[in-house]
């Protein structure tokens, strides 16, 4: 046989293992040939025959019995990763709420109107196993962060670049965060943002990325340490980001939080 | 503009998008995942295998095997539906095999080793029922035949054989290569080339 036939054959025994047809020499013929590093097996075939069979079948309104269902929701219950648990009522993220918290000229209401809807989302879906990564202040503080920042910027092709505006009482602070959605880093660079201390509060990080379809992604719990100057700082997402709309920063319990109350929103920076 | 929450959009079952948040340990989309593709599995299930503890078994396996397999689900390569088929398929051809309801055929190699090329780009068939249809309306009518025989009533070869009164061998050729011809309409419906004419 040519190479041609070769693989013509394979195709044909493909079918045939798919459609459980082979009889004891096919099988042999097919291991033989499976072993060819010419005959390469795809999915393409068991795809096609799976929609052939949801089609010729799909029409059966076949209903599911009590009995089997509730075998179903007992194996089921092995694979669920259990939800945080739900805010109260009083907790609720109203979209009231963050109109007026990010009323400030610097503000665009969509991106306020987005986040808030997002962090209701939020509140009705699940959450991912992660949970918010803290940094210490040790870790800010450290020059690889600007080092790494100062990388990212240089070989970034698709960097991001957004200034922050303080709201309300942190109207003197002042920063940048660079993204890069290819490389899936980005930092923050943040002037005159007050120390916390974090037995108290926490800063934490807050990505809206509607293409998601997700609630905003915590971006990261960090320190600010006190004394002058510019502190970076890394964003740690868990989740992948692909097309950052804004970034967020509240003041959080210690630890961060899961979904934000929104009652102290420290910055917003809209990507552009 | 700001697209649907994922809440919203598991209630929109149309979307490829109930197997990635099951992947994600979601319990709610496990629960519409049973509800939308319960009838589906079930119903593979039944063609291959026959007694109702039998069929119940195969179904449970499916979904367990799905609760395990969402995260390979790679909507690029195929729907949901095809997604889930595929695995039913496998779940119930593999009890069938074990039950050895068709001695007379032999039995598929493991189809665990086959799990592989899922992750292949080169696999992908993004057919929707409609592909479907109008692949199958291209085929000569003898196999459409044979199709609806195998696939429809259930039948084995050797019923078919029975029915037709069709050497086995033409059978299985007609199948086979049936199989192959409908995945080359559906690549082509995939990729948007027009139908070639037949004379």
């Amino acid at each position: 046989m040519n190479e041609q036939e070769i693989l013509d054959r394979f195709e044909e025994l493909e079918a045939g293992r798919i459609l459980g047809d082979l009889d004891s020499n096919e099988i042999k013929e097919w291991e033989k040939l499976s072993a060819d590093p010419r005959c390469k097996s795809d999915l393409s075939l068991e795809l096609a025959a799976a929609a052939l069979e949801s089609e010729f079948l799909g029409s059966e309104e076949t209903g599911l019995s009590k009995d089997l269902l509730g075998k179903l929701q007992e194996d089921m219950a092995g694979f669920v990763v259990p939800e945080e648990p739900q805010e109260s009522e009083d907790n609720v993220i109203r979209p009231a709420n963050w109109q007026t918290i990010l009323a400030a000229p610097k503000t665009g209401w969509a991106i306020a109107a987005l986040f808030a809807l997002l962090l209701i989302a939020q509140s009705f879906i699940d959450k991912g196993p992660q949970e918010p990564k803290g940094l210490t202040t040790a870790e800010v503080e450290t020059t690889s962060a600007k080092e790494s920042r100062d990388t990212l910027i240089s070989k970034a092709s698709d960097l991001v670049k957004s200034d922050f505006g303080g709201l309300e009482n942190y109207g003197e602070m002042s920063g940048t965060v660079v993204w890069s959605d290819e490389l899936q880093e980005g930092y923050m660079s943040l002037t005159n943002l007050p120390a916390n201390n974090p037995g108290t509060n926490q800063y934490q990080l807050w990505i809206v990325d509607p293409t998601r379809d997700e609630k905003p992604v915590d971006g990261g719990v960090f320190d600010i340490p006190s004394g002058d100057g510019t502190t970076i700082i890394p964003i740690r997402n868990p989740l992948v980001i692909t097309d950052p709309k804004a970034f967020v920063i509240t003041l959080e319990q210690p630890g961060g939080v899961v979904v934000s109350k929104q009652e102290v929103v420290v910055a917003l920076a809209k990507a552009s | 503009m700001l697209r649907a929450s994922v809440t919203d959009r598991l209630q929109d079952t149309s979307d490829d998008v109930i197997l990635l948040q099951v992947a994600q340990g979601n319990e709610r989309a496990m629960e519409l995942c049973i509800t939308k593709y319960g009838p589906l599995v079930w119903s593979i299930a039944k063609r291959h295998v026959q007694d109702h503890s039998s069929i119940e078994d195969v179904v449970q396996e499916t979904f367990t095997d799905l609760w395990k397999s969402a995260r390979r689900y790679n909507p690029d390569i195929a729907t949901e539906s095809t997604f889930v088929g595929l695995l039913a398929r496998r779940r119930a051809i593999d009890y069938a095999r074990r039950e050895s309801r068709r001695p007379k055929l032999e039995p598929l190699p493991e189809t665990e080793s086959f799990l592989e090329p899922a992750l292949e780009s080169s696999a992908a068939l993004r057919c929707q029922n409609e592909d479907v249809r109008s692949a199958l309306k291209e085929l000569p009518e003898e196999t459409r035949h044979i199709f609806s025989l195998h696939f429809d009533k259930g039948m084995t070869h050797p019923e078919i054989v029975e029915q037709t009164g069709l050497p086995l061998g033409t059978v299985k050729t007609r199948l086979r290569r049936g199989l192959i011809d409908l995945r080359n309409t559906l690549r082509r419906l995939d990729s948007g080339q027009p139908s070639i004419p037949t004379t």
